[in-house]
């Protein structure tokens, strides 16, 4: 009696099993259950397809969901207004996961099955990496990263969109010898960016008469930061540039503050802390805490402002547009690339790619922007100084700054 | 009534399905789309690489939550061959792989398997785990390997004046090598030596007792699992384009061990079926509910670990052939005088 | 070498560490499973004080419900999942991963991915010479120690503890002389998983809240746990206080990525050569 339910139950799951596995076979041969976002409307052409590659989930899931918030913003309001060639956009999100391995396989689809005409994606260096091949030469595709990054990507077709560290530095580190002090210290997480941002700052810190006391790598989560501390207030640092990131980036800032660096008169400068970031650690921790990037919701521009209001009322306070999320980078991307579309009247990637090198934009947020000879794009620069938990801007660049990349 | 006791034998399913799968496989580029023959001759990579695993776990009894190492060191000496020194023939690359990944597994398992007294199964879970953790963020620092960036670009891999490109080529090449694997697997695996192993995961002292050299049984099938994943960290690294520290560390070694699971542990067919609908999931569920899927896909892990822990390949095939039978098929007893006096 | 920072900082990380293994160490010394969502059970109790704290609440109340809140999940998975699996602990320990999974996807999810800081009850330093010593460090610290000896005392001195030893050294003993050892499991995870939840609320105020909190202590916690020798209370503790010194220490002299590899090369090389760990008193 024991064996013939079993039986019955063994073959019923069996039948289950393969019904469902007819059904998602069913599902892979019709290539089902994309992201898509139609365009609105009735159009009397095909949609050009757009490509956004970026982490909604796992640790850079910070920034990839306003990444992706924006360009959906963007595109909505391109199609608003008729379009780019009488065709309107149609957005195809794929999450990256913050995960390589899973993400080639993502942006795969991208260009190998939905044939998008441009990839605009990657938050890390990372993945910028890690899908750059697929997109660029096996998928030849154009493809438009948007994050501030170490700089030195030159490969064809790949543009980005983002501060390099020219951008952050060369108006940055004079600004803080002069609201600091000469002393340095250069803490970092041990990554490719620090190293290469660090290498750059050190020649500004030098040229401007600075001394770079020491510098360090600890991995993305070390927690430790006692020994570091204590040579910071031994050497009575004046600047802590730092580049450690989240996770360890609390645990530091906190240690050095109880260490009494900044009531001591010490200078902290971090140049992705944008206003999530301000949440990291309690206020009183970074106060007076300097930060350089292309744009910050104090800067109080009107274009800026109205895209803050846009975008607030669209997808809320959560995941707030920034410019350490590469969501400053994601506007500027799409704005910039639908003016080569339109100045290319094409979408083939020689002919967008040839008008988007010298393509600019009057506006954007912090201000008009210009793709130069290099395939990075020259913008204004801010300094802005965390007081009470809010930044206040206390420097804007002289003009739009060079990338000085690739050239 | 008396019955020879051959006819009461069930029938085999698993010959069934593999060679179903093998036919559909030959086939499938014909009628598939390119994004979908590229996502095929993936989950044939990984699927090899979840093979290595099943042969060490669901062979050997010992649990390895490191064969991503492997699989990425393999993968980077290719890369590294390619990228500084301008090698790429897949005659050379290949191999290299494999030899890393034989060698790498040498020596883990001088230091976690072998030695005077054997290791309890935690620890070998344990050190292989911790084993693949420290080389990934070894990687991750040393900038001489691309530290988190790890190798991008990678050129194709090349066989005389031939280019390797992904899609059908990449994807038969893929598929020959796993046949090959698997054909090798299932010979070694049916045969005495076969039957030793199953006698080590089922009883590892009694083994002993009978004179069996345990620990070099092991050992051996370790190293092979790590040529194996070698082998695959090679592929994937020249089908993906690229290698990064991701390749090395626990996260892929665990999703390994849950692609076995999820197919079958103990058999051949299990864990690359397991990659396969594993993979599926995780893509479709990803396009379903964007920002949540991984809570998606963890709970789908768990359930089938609670609820099937056989795996799916349970619902197909009975415990009995799962195990398996050894050797070659022995004829059917002639019913002695006896059996004739005994109840149907 | 500044000696009183450093050993403040040692001491100070060594406790969190110290805390976060106890819960772990219980739960496989007694069921010999490794709990991989164990780092998430410290989320859990980190997110529990941030919750608390958005409802108005005061942090320290929010730092008393984060292990009971804890202690609560631990027991239903418990009860729902880990309880299949006593015979398999290597299944079980897979289950825990797919469990670590949506945990951390969850809260991950409910924060945005973003990172969040909760205030210390108390904030600031006490000047020591020249020296500041945090003073939320050093009631975590405080806590620590009292929290081990209430364990400590809890196993030692309470009928409840008398079962919880006894079941751990011969189940089947155990059984036998009528207790329930099945409930004894269940309060050891959830015992294991209040340690956890507690180390969380203790250190969000420390380290910050964000959904990957957890990930870096849970392989280094299994280190501990097999070299401090598993089915002892005093092992995991010698562990964790081994383990933990050294991963703080060891920067002091030579590179972090360096020291991170040292501390598990070391490990590694002692349990192998003992494989019962350190201090333990664990008999097959």
């Amino acid at each position: 009696m024991e064996d013939e339910i079993k039986q019955r139950l063994q073959s019923y799951s069996r039948r289950l099993f393969l019904q469902r596995a007819g059904l998602l076979t069913g599902m892979v041969a019709l290539g089902g259950g994309s992201y898509i976002y139609n365009p609105k409307g009735t159009w009397a052409a095909d949609p050009i397809k757009v490509g956004i590659a970026t982490d909604l989930t796992g640790p850079i899931s910070w920034g990839g969901i306003p990444n992706s918030n924006v360009a959906k913003m963007v595109i909505d309001d391109i199609n608003s207004k008729g379009g780019l060639l009488g065709r309107p956009l149609q957005m195809i999100l794929e999450d990256t996961a913050t995960n390589e391995q899973l993400a080639v396989t993502k942006v795969r689809k991208l260009v190998t099955q939905d044939k998008v005409d441009v990839v605009f994606g990657g938050i890390t260096s990372s993945m910028r990496n890690a899908i750059k091949d697929t997109i660029v030469n096996r998928g030849k595709t154009l493809y438009i990263y948007p994050q501030l990054y170490e700089g030195k990507e030159c490969t064809p077709f790949l543009y980005c969109t983002g501060p390099t560290p020219a951008q952050q530095c060369d108006t940055f580190i004079p600004w803080l010898i002069k609201n600091g002090g000469k002393k340095f210290y250069l803490p970092s997480a041990d990554y490719v960016w620090p190293h290469v941002l660090n290498a750059y700052a050190r020649t500004v810190i030098e040229k401007n008469g600075g001394e770079v006391v020491g510098e360090e790598y600890f991995p993305v989560d070390h927690n430790e930061y006692s020994a570091t501390v204590n040579k910071i207030m031994s050497n009575k640092v004046n600047v802590v540039f730092n580049t450690t990131i989240p996770p360890g980036v609390a645990a530091f800032f906190k240690q050095l503050y109880e260490a009494g660096f900044s009531k001591n008169g010490g200078r902290l400068a971090c140049v992705y802390y944008d206003e999530n970031a301000l949440n990291i650690t309690p206020a009183n921790e970074i106060e007076g805490l300097a930060s350089c990037l292309d744009y910050f919701k104090a800067v109080n521009d009107p274009y800026g402002n109205k895209i803050q209001a846009e975008y607030t009322k669209l997808y809320g306070t959560k995941n707030p547009f920034t410019a350490g999320s590469a969501a400053t980078g994601m506007y500027r991307g799409l704005r910039l690339w639908a003016v080569a579309v339109t100045a290319a009247k094409s979408l083939k990637r020689e002919e967008v790619a040839a008008a988007l090198d010298h393509a600019k934009i009057a506006d954007g947020p912090g201000g008009p922007s210009e793709v130069v000879p290099g395939r990075h794009v020259k913008m204004n620069m801010y300094t802005a100084v965390a007081k009470s938990g809010k930044y206040e801007i206390v420097e804007k660049s002289k003009g739009q700054v060079m990338p000085g990349e690739c050239v | 009534m008396n019955q020879p006791v051959a006819s009461r034998t069930k029938r085999q399913i698993i010959p069934v399905i593999e060679l179903t799968l093998l036919v559909i496989a030959l086939i499938l580029p014909l009628f598939l789309q390119d994004f979908w023959v590229l996502f095929t001759t993936r989950v044939f990579i990984l699927g090899m690489l979840a093979l290595s695993f099943d042969l060490v776990w669901g062979y050997a009894g010992m649990m390895s939550f490191g064969q991503a190492l492997f699989f990425g060191m393999a993968g980077y000496s290719a890369a590294l061959l390619a990228t500084k020194w301008s090698i790429t023939s897949v005659f050379v690359l290949l191999p290299v792989g494999g030899a890393v990944g034989l060698v790498v597994a040498f020596l883990i398992a001088g230091i976690i398997i072998l030695g005077k007294r054997p290791p309890n199964l935690v620890f070998v879970a344990l050190g292989t785990l911790t084993s693949s953790y420290v080389v990934e963020r070894l990687a991750r620092g040393w900038s001489y390997v691309g530290g988190q960036n790890g190798i991008p670009s990678l050129p194709r891999l090349t066989a005389g004046s031939f280019e390797l490109t992904e899609g059908p080529l990449f994807y038969y090449l893929a598929l020959v090598l796993l046949a090959l694997v698997y054909l090798g697997l299932r010979i070694l695996t049916r045969s005495q030596f076969g039957l030793v192993l199953a006698g080590i995961r089922q009883q590892e002292n009694r083994m002993a007792f009978f004179g069996y050299k345990v620990q070099n049984y092991k050992g051996f099938v370790f190293c092979l699992a790590g040529l194996i994943a070698g082998i695959s960290g090679g592929l994937y690294a020249f089908h993906e384009g690229y290698v990064g520290p991701g390749q090395l560390g626990p996260v892929l070694s665990t999703q390994v061990v849950l692609y076995a699971l999820f197919g079958g542990a103990g058999t051949l067919i299990g864990p690359i079926v397991g990659t396969g609908l594993v993979d599926l999931f995780s893509f479709y569920l990803s396009q379903i509910w964007e920002t949540g899927w991984p809570i998606v896909l963890g709970l789908l892990l768990l359930v089938i670990v609670v609820f099937r822990p056989t795996g799916l390949i349970g619902f197909l095939v009975s415990d009995r052939e799962r195990v398996g039978s050894f050797g070659r098929p022995t004829k059917a007893a002639p019913p002695t005088p006896d059996a004739r006096h005994e109840p149907a | 070498m500044n000696v009183v920072p450093f050993f403040f900082d040692v001491l100070a990380y060594s406790a969190i560490f110290v805390l976060v293994v106890l819960g772990l160490g219980v739960i496989a010394s007694m069921m010999g499973i490794f709990n991989f969502a164990h780092g998430e059970f410290v989320l859990l109790g980190a997110y529990t004080v941030y919750l608390l704290q958005e409802h108005g609440m005061p942090v320290w109340m929010g730092m008393i419900a984060a292990p009971f809140a804890v202690a609560i999940v631990g027991l239903l998975l418990e009860r729902i999942v880990i309880r299949r699996f006593y015979a398999t602990p290597i299944v079980a320990m897979l289950g825990t991963y797919a469990i670590a999974l949506a945990l951390r996807e969850t809260v991950r999810m409910l924060l945005g991915g973003q990172f969040y800081n909760v205030t210390a009850p108390f904030v600031g330093s006490f000047e020591v010479g020249e020296f500041s010593i945090s003073k939320w460090r050093t009631a975590v610290i405080i806590i620590t120690v009292l929290v081990m000896v209430g364990s400590y005392l809890l196993l030692t001195r309470t009928k409840l503890g008398l079962q919880v030893r006894g079941s751990l050294e011969n189940p089947g003993l155990a059984r036998a002389s009528g207790i329930s050892t099945s409930r004894v499991y269940a309060a050891t995870f959830a015992f294991g998983s209040a340690l956890a939840g507690l180390a969380g609320g203790l250190m969000v105020p420390i380290y910050s809240l964000n959904a990957d909190m957890g990930v870096p202590f849970l392989i280094k916690s299994f280190l501990a746990v097999m070299l401090g020798g598993m089915g002892s209370f005093e092992g995991s503790i010698a562990g964790a206080a081994l383990v933990g010194a050294s991963s703080a220490a060891l920067p002091w002299a030579i590179k972090p990525v360096v020291a991170d590899v040292v501390v598990f090369l070391v490990a590694i090389a002692i349990v192998k050569y003992r494989p019962e760990g350190l201090l333990s008193k664990w008999r097959k």
